[in-house]
């Protein structure tokens, strides 16, 4: 027997016992008529308690929820304050055993322009395009397709940045997004992601924060996989 | 390594009862995360809503559960993904060790997954000839020293972090050391080099969602991310309940899963895979094969208790929570999915025959439905599964039943007694008398042997705590003094 003969022989007899077991219980079963017959469970909007955004900037509330999980928030009002805050980061992680001599870029338009900018010493900026090359890089500099202000998430979409794993080898990790692709809540993200004639990504990763683990004796650990640190510049 | 089995719970746990180190662990890890559950619980204004909207979900992708399959294998299938059905854990390794074998494989990376230690998965592929790297650092310690996990979430959370340094010292060749975050590199280390080796990646898989073929995939480490974008074949086992009808319904399941897990708002990472790369040059592997279990999950469908078992999102809320889990720590279950949950499912999963101390590994007092975020009725479950073992007890089969016929006796004799007031307050009168000759200082200890022999039942509760006399005057007496008073 080949196995695409085996597999729908064991489609079937699952797909048959998921029927038949299902019909065994509709005799003992009041939930069963309640939930066929209300065919669209009922659907509350977010009513988390994130702060009215009148009072409370997206902008605030993201760096807030960003800062509460380890990560770092610059706010920039400009492109040149952006250069100068990427800047900054940089020449300060040269003073740590962090390196930031070799940078991986995303091949978004807005990290490229602004990493020419910067008139530093590198020994090496550019888009990686093997894998297996990504692992000797000391940060990555990626952009985000929106962000989540109640819980400081960045959202990247696979389709639309080359950003999977300049976001994810390096042991550092810089965002650069623009205010308005912030968003309110998570459900507002999930409906911005998937509209309805949409087609969805391959890949949708949300990042919230660097890379944790307490898997020793409950005691944090940052960095155990992914980055040991994010930035996220965000220009107004 | 031999690792404890469910048949012998009642030894196990007298054993991690005696474990003063295993206890701290366990009362400081389930003390924090209860807490952290609570509070993070407490920041939405609409938990219970939110509870009840997620089991409504469950309950209605359980009851359409053909369908929605149907819908899930389409739209994945149309996006690129292969999809592998599996009646039972033989069939899925079997899918899983072929596709690497098929491939030439030889190292393969796994990323934290209870479906694929249900079905031991390691084992078959380390049969096969592959080299099998747990990466997540928990499951990483565990495997090093050869242990199964003890908790869904935190794997390693009987070792301390001597116990973890010494292991690395001994199988890694490292510098002793108590630093946690010099553990942590050394492991990042090591494991870097493995992905960078790895030929296939396995994943578990959080929710699968009908509407779209998209798995989601949480995780705090990014061990799940380097596990799904570097090897270039990524093999997700999935329980065929893991299903959620729409997109929009992952707003529900990701406020509830870190919350109840971890206590916090989102997990670090959160994967959310839709079929294969869509242009060849893109980041990511070139094939997504995806496993879908039963193992016994239809069966549960057939009766409207044993269904919300499928419901379980695996946050390890209940495990937490549950008095019996905090003394006596996963292991002692001897079983894959410990606790509340690990009591009610394993059973059914793997049959009552061995099974059968399980479901009386509870005190029955509701801790686990009050913190279940889909309103699992665990006690329920609880009661349902003991009633099955004492039914089939009493047809002659071969699960161990604990009615004897002392017990029969007894039950009938207290209905008797519970049913005629007179009687009642007469065996009452007695009790009452009697018990002057076992009361030291207001409270009933430990029993001497000869009275334990007399009164078996009582010396086995008093053997491990005291047990509250009766009071000396009776609520009815109580209630007409009290009547007469107010007159």
């Amino acid at each position: 027997m080949n196995h695409g003969e085996a597999n729908r022989q064991a489609r079937q007899t699952i797909l048959r016992s998921i029927r038949d077991h299902l019909a065994a219980s509709t005799a003992t079963d009041t939930i069963y008529n309640e939930i066929k017959l209300n065919d669209h469970v009922a659907w509350s909007g977010d009513e988390s308690g994130a702060k009215a955004t009148n009072t409370y900037s997206l902008v605030d509330l993201f760096r807030e929820s960003l800062e509460a999980v380890d990560g770092h928030c610059i706010v920039v009002e400009s492109e040149a304050e952006a250069v100068q805050a990427l800047r900054g980061i940089i020449s300060d992680l040269r003073e740590t055993p962090l390196r930031a001599r070799r940078i991986a870029l995303s091949d978004a338009p807005l990290v490229q322009q602004l990493v020419s900018q910067l008139d530093l010493d590198f020994e090496d900026v550019s888009v990686v395009k093997d894998a297996g090359h990504m692992f000797s890089y000391d940060v990555g500099i990626t952009s985000a397709q929106k962000a989540i202000a109640e819980t400081g998430t960045l959202v990247l979409d696979s389709n639309s940045e080359r950003h999977r794993l300049a976001s994810l080898l390096p042991p550092v990790h810089i965002a650069i997004i623009d205010a308005s692709q912030i968003c309110l809540t998570l459900g507002e993200a999930l409906a911005h992601i998937h509209q309805d004639d949409g087609e969805l990504s391959a890949t949708i990763t949300f990042i919230t924060g660097p890379s944790r683990t307490a898997d020793i004796e409950l005691t944090l650990a940052i960095g155990v996989h992914g980055p040991q640190r994010l930035y996220v510049i965000v220009n107004l | 390594m031999n690792h404890p089995t469910a048949e012998t719970f009642h030894e196990n746990a007298r054993v991690a009862l005696a474990d003063e180190q295993l206890r701290g662990a366990l009362r400081n890890a389930t003390s924090l995360f209860g807490e952290r559950r609570l509070s993070a619980a407490r920041s939405l204004n609409n938990w219970e809503g939110l509870r009840s909207q997620a089991r409504e979900i469950k309950d209605k992708v359980l009851l359409n559960l053909d369908t929605y399959l149907e819908q899930f294998v389409c739209q994945a299938e149309a996006r690129g993904a292969r999809v592998h059905w599996a009646r039972d854990a033989h069939e899925a390794n079997e899918v899983i060790c072929r596709l690497a074998n098929e491939r030439r494989a030889r190292v393969v990376v796994k990323s934290k997954s209870m479906t694929t230690e249900e079905i031991h998965l390691n084992d078959s592929l380390e049969a096969a000839g592959l080299q099998v790297i747990e990466t997540d650092l928990g499951e990483y310690i565990i495997q090093l020293a050869g242990e199964a996990p003890s908790h869904i979430i935190v794997p390693a959370i009987h070792k301390t972090k001597k116990q973890i340094a010494e292991l690395f010292t001994a199988r890694l060749g490292i510098q002793p050391t108590d630093d946690v975050a010099k553990l942590t590199s050394t492991a990042r280390t090591i494991l870097r080099d493995r992905f960078a080796a790895a030929d296939v990646g396995v994943s578990g898989v959080n929710f699968g969602i009908a509407e779209t073929g998209t798995i989601c995939i949480l995780e705090n480490e990014g061990n799940i991310r380097l596990t799904t974008s570097l090897p270039s074949l990524h093999i997700a086992v999935m329980g065929i309940e893991k299903l959620l009808p729409r997109f929009a319904d992952l707003d529900v399941f990701l406020k509830l899963l870190p919350r109840s897990g971890t206590g916090q708002r989102l997990t670090t990472y959160q994967s959310l895979i839709t079929g294969t790369k869509r242009r060849p040059g893109d980041e990511g592997p070139d094939e997504l094969h995806i496993v879908l279990l039963d193992n016994g999950r239809s069966r549960m469908l057939a009766h409207p208790v044993t269904r919300q078992s499928l419901a379980c999102i695996r946050c390890g809320a209940c495990l937490n929570a549950c008095p019996v889990y905090q003394q006596i720590g996963g292991h002692a279950y001897g079983s894959v999915y410990p606790g509340p949950i690990g009591a009610v499912i394993t059973p059914q999963l793997s049959g009552l025959a061995r099974t059968s101390q399980l479901p009386y590994a509870s005190s029955l007092c509701g801790a686990c439905r009050e913190v279940c975020p889909v309103k699992i009725d665990i006690p329920r479950l609880l009661l349902h599964l003991r009633s099955e073992i004492t039914q089939s007890h009493e047809r002659g089969s071969d699960a161990k039943g604990i009615r004897s016929k002392a017990e029969r006796i007894a039950f009938r004799l207290w209905t008797t007694v519970m049913t005629r007031p007179w009687l009642y307050g007469m065996s009452a009168s007695v009790a009452r008398a009697m018990q002057r000759l076992i009361v030291r200082q207001g409270r009933i200890g430990k029993l001497s042997k000869s009275a334990a022999r007399f009164v078996p039942q009582l010396g086995a509760w008093t053997a491990e705590r005291d047990l509250r006399p009766l009071d000396t005057i009776s609520f009815r007496q109580h209630w007409r003094s009290e009547l007469r008073k107010a007159r």
